[in-house]
């Protein structure tokens, strides 16, 4: 090849027979050690199931007892995949769109009650894109399963290489984990100076917990602890943060 | 009276009883079978050795089971050895044997495509001619007492057909008429220069040890397996099988990942199968004559009960083991480039062998065999 620095010519390495002859015989040796005892640490999925972390991000399951109606849920999406609906009840609760969901988990994360939480359910199949928006019902139980796997396998490292080790067990995967239920809120009006007596509070609580008396000239908020659920919203949409959420 | 070349129906009966395979193992299944009064004429026809020989083993039923294992063995072997599993679903009990018996199903169902371009009656009677090459050396190679036809000349014969097969392979890359056969044709012409002429060399020097080209007197000589009389030639003609069957590291005519199956490319359904086995079933007839001319041949202990079969079979898990060797090859190799393989065809190999051809002839003088 002519460059201007001259002619250059690639040799290639300049290999003694003996060499050679080594790296077939290496080669050679590789191979039959690897077709007698092979180091492989392929799992059969649907036959046997890869242990894992108690953490997984897998499909989200909804607890609805547990549920404040927070939205924060829906808040902390990063994603825009939680849609709030109304319940009959006046109440709303989340529906996924797995279409759009990305499985962070900020939801279950961010969730004061752990009414959304995790499961290790990684496999779920949907027959078209309108049956991936999981309502709020669909949400209630695990998804229907057939379960062919027979064995538990972990990967585990010995000597500086990876092993399989096998169990013989069934895990259920819907399973809650343990979460630590945050201290119970309540909404109190931590600055009543602020208040301007909107009302905007009362109208949004989904729980009618707050109401209004009059009280020396001055519109006061009285709010019901044992209504308010600690949802937040009305610190949220109070125009002069008067209200704030409170340890019980 | 009805006669055939002279001989009545029961005189042809009796010269294909009297020269049949006897198994002791089914002698009574036999015995009863030729007394049923038109099966008998089919069993003896089967029976008879030369028929045998082509038919059952080593012929066409050992081509074939040979096929099947050893289609499903490399496929398994490689992917043992590259951390896989390798095909199982289909018969899981058996470690996926059936695979190979499933995907030649498919190809018999899959639609055969000719397209525009093709010369179209080449196109389709090539595959099925290259079964010509392939099937007649069956008819030399002896197996113990079952041949086809005995001859001084048989082991020339047979290079000599097996020769023919890169020939067919060529004409099929041509008849498909596109850019990747001709490319594959192409690099099979190459390769088929490099290995051919170390190849005879070698079996000339072998031919010098045993002084006769008769199979069969071949295999009654080596009282000493030939592959410890001139390793060096063993070790020239297992390369040359690799070369000639494109295994990996030789794997350039067909070679998958750049020219898609080379000289095949534009196969489709059951003519495809028939393409793609060309290479296993010249490994089998290649494995057949390593093991005639380095591993005692149908030589070994002999088994009682099969009787007749029994050199057959020795010889048909000698072949099937020189093919596993091949199989293995293709999972710890990479591929040379086809100057690398020719460099290796035209040098080294020319070397090995011209060497092989000193050694046997000083074996030669040393007594011979």
């Amino acid at each position: 090849m002519e460059t201007k620095f001259g002619r250059i010519k690639v040799l290639y390495p300049k290999q003694r027979l003996i060499d050679k002859i080594k790296g077939h015989v290496e080669a050679l040796n590789a191979g039959l050690k690897e077709a007698i005892k092979p180091g492989r640490i392929t799992i059969e999925y649907p036959r046997e199931r890869r242990e894992l972390p108690d953490n997984f991000r897998g499909f989200l399951l909804f607890d609805v007892d547990a549920c404040i109606s927070c939205f924060q849920c829906a808040f902390v999406c990063p994603a825009n995949a939680i849609n709030m609906r109304g319940a009959p009840n006046g109440r709303y609760y989340p529906c996924i769109d797995y279409t759009k969901c990305i499985f962070c988990h900020f939801c279950a994360d961010t969730c004061p009650r752990g009414a959304l939480h995790r499961t290790k359910i990684h496999d779920v199949a949907f027959s078209d894109m309108d049956e991936m928006l999981a309502t709020t019902e669909e949400l209630l139980k695990p998804p229907e399963m057939i379960r062919e796997d027979k064995y538990l396998v972990k990967y585990e490292i010995k000597d500086g290489d990876i092993v399989l080790v096998k169990e013989e067990t069934v895990v259920e995967l819907a399973e809650r984990p343990k979460f630590e239920i945050r201290p119970a809120k309540v909404s109190a009006c931590a600055h009543p100076e602020n208040c301007i007596a909107c009302t905007l509070c009362v109208m949004t609580c989904p729980s009618n917990a707050i109401s209004t008396k009059v009280e020396n000239g001055r519109r006061v908020l009285i709010i019901d602890p044992k209504l308010c659920t600690g949802c937040g919203l009305c610190v949220k949409e109070c125009p002069t943060c008067a209200l704030a959420l409170i340890e019980r | 009276m009805v006669t055939i070349f002279g001989l009545t129906i029961s005189e042809i009966m009796n010269i294909m009883v009297k020269e049949g395979v006897s198994i002791p193992l089914i002698q009574p299944l036999i015995d009863f079978l030729l007394k049923i009064p038109i099966i008998q004429y089919v069993v003896a026809l089967i029976l008879w050795k030369p028929v045998f020989a082509v038919l059952i083993l080593p012929g066409l039923g050992g081509l074939m089971i040979s096929l099947l294992f050893i289609i499903w063995f490399e496929r398994k072997l490689t992917a043992r050895i590259q951390w896989r599993m390798g095909p199982l679903e289909v018969s899981r009990p058996i470690a996926g044997l059936m695979q190979p018996m499933a995907d030649g199903m498919r190809y018999l169902f899959q639609e055969v495509i000719v397209h525009r371009g093709a010369h179209k009656p080449y196109f389709v009677q090539l595959p099925i001619l290259a079964f010509i090459p392939i099937l007649l050396p069956i008819v030399f190679i002896p197996a113990g007492s079952i041949y086809g036809i005995n001859s001084p000349y048989s082991l020339i014969i047979t290079v000599a057909l097996l020769a023919l097969i890169p020939v067919t392979i060529i004409a099929i890359g041509w008849a498909s008429n596109s850019k990747f056969a001709y490319i594959g044709s192409v690099r099979e012409a190459f390769m088929y220069f490099a290995y051919e002429i170390p190849f005879m060399i070698m079996v000339l020097g072998m031919i010098i040890i045993y002084g006769t080209a008769d199979m069969a007197t071949i295999v009654e000589k080596q009282g000493i397996w030939g592959a410890f009389l001139n390793p060096f030639a063993f070790l020239g003609i297992l390369i040359t099988t690799a070369m000639a069957t494109s295994r990996l590291p030789f794997e350039i005519a067909e070679a998958d990942q750049e020219i898609a199956f080379g000289p095949f490319v534009e196969y489709s359904g059951i003519l495809f199968g028939l393409v793609m086995t060309l290479a296993y079933e010249k490994m089998y007839i290649m494995g057949l004559i390593v093991s005639v001319l380095f591993l005692g041949g149908g030589g070994g202990p002999a088994i009682p009960l099969l009787g007749d079969l029994s050199p057959a079979i020795w010889l048909f898990i000698k072949a099937l083991a020189v093919m596993m060797v091949m199989a293995f090859l293709r999972s710890i190799y990479p591929r040379y480039r086809l100057d690398q393989a020719l460099r290796i065809g035209w040098n080294s190999l020319i070397s090995l062998s011209l060497l092989s051809l000193v050694v046997a002839v000083i074996v030669r003088f040393m007594g011979g065999v």
